[in-house]
């Protein structure tokens, strides 16, 4: 037999539970309520199609350290600086596939792209500014050869899209950064030309001054 | 008597004059009288410049040390520590072609030197020639890397160099010494690819640089020797000590003996 008061203390905590669970319910609503009357439904910008485009990526290839433009179809916004991002997220999204010959790591690798007129010097240049993010750099493979052909195929691209300006920098997350992962120097401009670069073979006809 | 002693007051002022007026010429640098050998000028013999490098003389840079573990090779290998392996086989090839070594590095220092040191530690010596070695798990054989920046005159360049564009004075040397090391390479049958890229410490140094870097030797699809194979990099390092040694036969070839006997042995000008 049950004494009394512990039946009134267990039908006492049964309702305190209801009673607990039918607040925390309204709180719930409320705080949703609260949530989508802050997202603002009306459209601000009117919607644009981007339409595919014919652009020239320059592809690396470990084996035998060239570089070579192919015609690739990608969809572009008209935004220079998005425009250039997409791009280079683009070719940097082609390194991450499983038969590629310059293998990346996937992920995001471009944070930014800037493009400044450098008005420090005589002839003002017209500087793009690609600011890549830390996770990519950290990650990307480490030698002379993987480095150099990285940032010559992010150079070829650029150039081949924006053949206006003359040079390029890099930054890491923002901030200079004296090597790519070790090798390759990112603490200099580099001029924006076309890359296609096949190596030369060693002659005898150049040993000699 | 008064008369005398005026005439010896005037000798002795007139001695003075003349020599204060010729210490103070000298100090000058200046010739203060003809020489007695019939009246021609003979000017002071110049000061001796220091010599362009020394040819018997090679640094070699075994890239990263300390907390800088470069590339990971392999599980149990770090980029650091081949490096460091190669340029102790590369340093007896070089002595036996008759070279003395330079290294940045003998051992894994516990602080990391900068490019930036170990282009100051090449600068200072005036080597022939300097060798930066790294190693890589990426790409095939061996990479011979010079840099990228154009070749400028040395004359039209000023006699000042802008510290990271140093290299642009001896760039074309370079590109022969990576040609040099380049044929050897292929003469051994390895595999060499030849790039320019900009690599520190190789654009801050006024000596003919390249950068070596050892990648994994490919035999076939399923089968490689890796850059850290004994073997693999005792091939290597013969080849490019042969390589400098024909560098050194085509591009500053041995002082001759009417140099003189002062001439310091080794240095070319």
């Amino acid at each position: 037999m049950i004494p009394r008061y512990q039946r009134i203390l267990f039908w006492s905590l049964v309702g305190c539970i209801l009673l607990m669970g039918a607040f925390m319910l309204r709180g719930c609503r409320e705080a949703h309520r609260r949530l989508t009357a802050l997202n603002d439904v009306n459209p601000i910008a009117a919607p644009t199609t981007a339409a595919k485009e014919e652009v020239a990526l320059y592809i690396a290839s470990d084996a035998d350290a060239t570089i070579r433009s192919v015609r690739s179809e990608v969809a572009l916004p008209q935004d220079p600086s998005l425009r250039a991002r997409t791009l280079l997220e683009q070719l940097l999204a082609q390194y991450s596939q499983p038969d590629s010959a310059h293998r990346l790591q996937s992920g995001p690798s471009v944070d930014d792209v800037f493009f400044v007129t450098d008005t420090s010097r005589a002839n003002a240049g017209k500087v793009i500014l690609v600011n890549l993010r830390g996770s990519f750099a950290d990650n990307h493979p480490s030698g002379i050869e993987v480095e150099q052909l990285t940032l010559a195929s992010i150079i070829g691209t650029l150039h081949a899209a924006f053949p206006e300006f003359t040079e390029v920098r890099f930054l890491v997350d923002g901030q200079p950064r004296s090597t790519l992962s070790g090798h390759a120097s990112l603490d200099q401009s580099y001029s924006l030309a076309d890359t296609t670069i096949r190596p030369p073979i060693p002659s005898e006809a150049a040993t000699q001054p | 008597m008064t008369q005398i002693r005026k005439y010896i007051l005037t000798l002795v002022m007139f001695l003075l004059a003349g020599g204060i007026r010729s210490l103070s010429a000298q100090a000058q640098g200046t010739p203060t009288s003809l020489p007695a050998t019939g009246g021609a000028v003979q000017p002071a013999p110049p000061l001796k410049p220091p010599p362009a490098f020394y040819r018997n003389l090679i640094v070699l840079d075994p890239a990263h040390g300390g907390r800088d573990n470069g590339a990971q090779l392999s599980n149990s290998s770090v980029e650091k520590d081949v490096t460091l392996a190669f340029a102790q086989r590369l340093r007896p090839a070089l002595t036996a072609q008759g070279f003395t070594v330079v290294t940045t590095r003998d051992s894994d220092p516990p602080d990391e030197l900068t490019t930036d040191q170990r282009a100051g530690t090449a600068n200072h010596v005036r080597p022939l020639a300097c060798i930066v070695i790294h190693a890589a798990a990426t790409g095939s054989g061996v990479h011979i890397v010079s840099s990228p920046l154009p070749p400028v005159e040395t004359k039209t360049y000023g006699r000042a160099l802008a510290w990271n564009k140093a290299q642009a004075s001896v760039v074309a040397m370079s590109l022969r010494l990576a040609n040099e090391a380049g044929l050897m390479l292929e003469a051994a049958h390895l595999p060499v690819l030849m790039l320019r890229a900009s690599v520190p410490p190789v654009d801050s140094l006024i000596c003919p640089a390249i950068a070596i870097e050892l990648a994994p030797l490919k035999q076939s699809s399923s089968k490689e020797t890796l850059a850290t194979d004994p073997g693999y990099q005792q091939r290597v390092a013969a080849a490019i000590a042969e390589g400098i040694a024909s560098f050194r036969t085509h591009n500053a070839p041995p002082p001759q003996a009417t140099q003189g006997a002062g001439a310091r042995p080794g240095a070319v000008q």
